[in-house]
């Protein structure tokens, strides 16, 4: 966001050619994937599953029938709702970590990353273990009286929401720690010697510059939450079909990648709509400042 | 799509994947620069290039046809048959052995993707049941080689479900709402409604779909868990009572606890056969074909009944198995193998696949 500052040195010979392999790298797995993507959307298939490369409109006619708008928007509400608990499970923490001390930021972020060294599905796998009906937390609940019988926890909408929010939560706290270890405190104190209360100098003063990390933390969990496809099927027990389950059958049982590619290149197209909006927003204000 | 994984086992086989593919082709150049290692065969190259189900071939077997022959045997592994065939049809490795199940043998068939079996190099196809026999993907066996089979049942946990359960009819029951775990597939779902409506599985038109709906409607309310992969896991850990699912997960249950009993569907239920055939251009045919007969062989054969507790196709294997093997009900349902009545298989239903996709993923959406 900074990289859009006016001041910014353009790039010398050397400089590009350090770069240049950022740019085949673009180009090989990010452009030209989506391409093929959006050239499949528009192809027929054999019953063999395979692409033929004739012209046809067939899947993104298909795209109009409202079961796939109706799996579509539940998985916008899903996200939207896994996005807001980050936020506000994210920012305190990562507000925290970047205001603390530079010897506890170091430890701090550690722990936060330290879940990565183990796979995703295996921590998702840990998750079903302490969930089930004779998992660790009904052991709990019924040792202590607090249930009679065991709560159903796992298999339910609310068991994919916290297997989301578990998945994505760093990727909120490290943008905002980001913003909140560049923040200057002698803003703040220079809104408490001015009169604001703690509450006004957070919305006033805190809020507006940490929103760079807000804005990415945000996107962060919202984009690739979207797509996904395994938490949904081993913790909300395949009941509830979001877009990526939809994608993901459409390469494998359903045999029909047009399809796939159709939905594929909607979930492009609202992605970088997003983006262009969120990069114009930031923009704008780099402009006012 | 049959359930010979669990969800680790494909995070592993990836890696494996990558691994294999990695070493492939570096194997691949380098066998080109003349003789690798082993006792070779003098008709057959030293290797065989395997893409199979995860899970689904014991390590002793390969060890021991490389033992025997000299020829290294590369594994790569799948997890449904639709990733196999993407795969193949994509043609960037050289496959020299597939394990396709039925409906896709006959598409493959079909579309001339297979090589015909030389009958003189696997003799041991004597070995196959009677009753394994004649199935339209392939009724004598030209193309493929039958490695297991298994079918589709009930499986119960008569601890907490008491009352009896013969069908379908009697699983999707309001009573059972919540406690149900099913097969998340789209067309074995299908062919369970249709089972109950008196319609064949193979069936699929406009109109049996129109009238699938309703039954499905009702189903799919009350099932908790959909899993394909390894629906034994909500059973085990007592998320659920009742399940559709592959004989051989209900094999594994019964083998692990008899309160777990095996239900096949009195409204009728179909057959899968999974099979090694060779694919069309494969490097080492020969190899191949030595590979089929090797598994063919009723010692070797019940190494893998003895690991995987499926349908054995192979008459002369069985006999070699334990009283108790052969009496686990849900690899051997009494129902499936009277000989007398030819059970179903899938046929290859093509587009039609689509349709019966778009109807499940409609009702799950609406629930």
């Amino acid at each position: 966001m900074e990289d859009e500052s006016p001041r910014k040195r353009p790039l010398g010979k050397a400089g590009g050619l350090l770069a240049a392999p950022l740019f085949v790298w673009m180009l090989a797995l990010v452009v030209m994937p989506n391409l093929i993507l959006v050239g499949y959307a528009f192809c027929d298939r054999d019953g063999l599953g395979q692409v033929v490369p004739s012209f046809s409109l067939d899947a993104f006619t298909r795209l109009a029938d409202p079961t796939y708008v109706r799996t579509l928007a539940r998985s916008l509400r899903l996200s939207a709702v896994a996005t807001a608990l980050c936020l506000v499970i994210g920012y305190p923490v990562g507000y925290f970590i970047g205001r603390a001390s530079k010897r506890w930021q170091g430890k701090l972020l550690l722990l936060v990353m330290i879940p990565f060294w183990t796979s995703f599905l295996v921590r998702t796998y840990a998750w079903m273990i302490l969930l089930r009906s004779e998992g660790v937390i009904n052991a709990l609940l019924q040792y202590t009286h607090l249930a009679s019988s065991p709560v159903d926890m796992l298999y339910t909408e609310g068991a994919v929401l916290i297997g989301i929010v578990y998945a994505y939560l760093p990727f909120t706290i490290l943008p905002i720690y980001g913003s909140a270890e560049k923040l200057d405190g002698a803003l703040i104190e220079a809104a408490a010697n001015l009169g604001a209360r703690p509450f006004r100098t957070f919305t006033r003063v805190i809020l507006p510059l940490t929103r760079p990390g807000i804005v990415a933390g945000a996107l962060f969990v919202f984009i690739p939450s979207i797509g996904m496809f395994a938490i949904p099927d081993l913790m909300g027990g395949g009941r509830v079909p979001l877009v990526g389950n939809v994608i993901q059958n459409q390469f494998g049982q359903g045999r029909n990648w047009p399809f796939g590619a159709a939905l594929g290149v909607v979930l492009l197209v609202m992605f970088l709509s997003l983006l262009a909006f969120a990069l114009r927003k930031d923009g704008e204000e780099a402009l006012h400042r | 799509m049959r359930s010979r994984r669990s969800f680790f086992a494909a995070a592993s086989a990836v890696v494996v994947t990558a691994l294999t593919a990695l070493g492939c082709s570096s194997d691949g150049s380098g066998s080109g620069s003349g003789a690798t290692t082993g006792p070779a065969t003098a008709k057959a190259a030293p290797q065989l290039v395997l893409f199979g189900w995860s899970e689904y071939i014991p390590e002793a077997v390969i060890q021991g046809f490389t033992k025997e022959t000299g020829i290294t045997l590369l594994s790569e592994t799948f997890s449904s048959n639709e990733e196999m065939l993407a795969k193949l049809l994509a043609g960037a490795t050289p496959y020299d052995l597939i394990q396709p199940s039925e409906y896709v043998v006959e598409a493959l068939i079909k579309a001339n993707k297979l090589e015909t079996l030389d009958p003189a190099a696997v003799p041991n196809m004597k070995n196959i049941a009677p009753e394994m026999r004649g199935f339209p993907h392939d009724p004598n066996y030209k193309y493929c080689a039958p490695y297991m089979a298994g079918t589709v049942g009930i499986v119960v946990n008569t601890e907490k479900v008491k009352d009896p359960i013969k069908g379908y009819k009697d699983v999707f029951q309001e009573k059972y709402k919540g406690r149900i775990v099913v097969l998340n597939d789209a067309r074995e779902m299908v062919a369970w409604s249709l089972a109950t409506l008196g319609i064949g599985p193979n069936d699929i038109t406009p109109d049996t779909l129109a009238k699938a709906k309703p039954v499905l409607t009702d189903w799919l309310k009350l099932v908790k868990v959909f899993d394909s992969d390894s629906p034994k896991t909500a059973m085990l850990n007592g998320d659920v009572d009742l399940g559709v699912v592959w004989s051989g997960e209900a094999a594994i249950l019964y083998e692990k606890d008899k309160k777990y009993s095996f239900v096949l569907p009195e409204e009728g239920a179909h057959l899968y056969i999974d099979h090694l055939c060779i694919p069309a251009g494969a490097k080492n045919k020969q190899g191949a074909e030595l590979f089929i007969n090797y598994i063919l062989r009723p010692e070797v054969s019940k190494i893998i009944s003895d690991k995987f507790p499926y349908l054995n196709p192979n008459a002369e294997a069985r006999k070699l198995l334990t009283e108790a093997q052969r009496a686990n009900p849900a690899s051997y349902p009494p129902a499936l193998m009277d000989k007398s009545k030819k059970s179903e298989t899938f046929r290859d239903i093509g587009k039609a696949g689509a349709d019966v996709d778009q109807l499940i993923t409609d009702l799950k959406a609406a629930n």
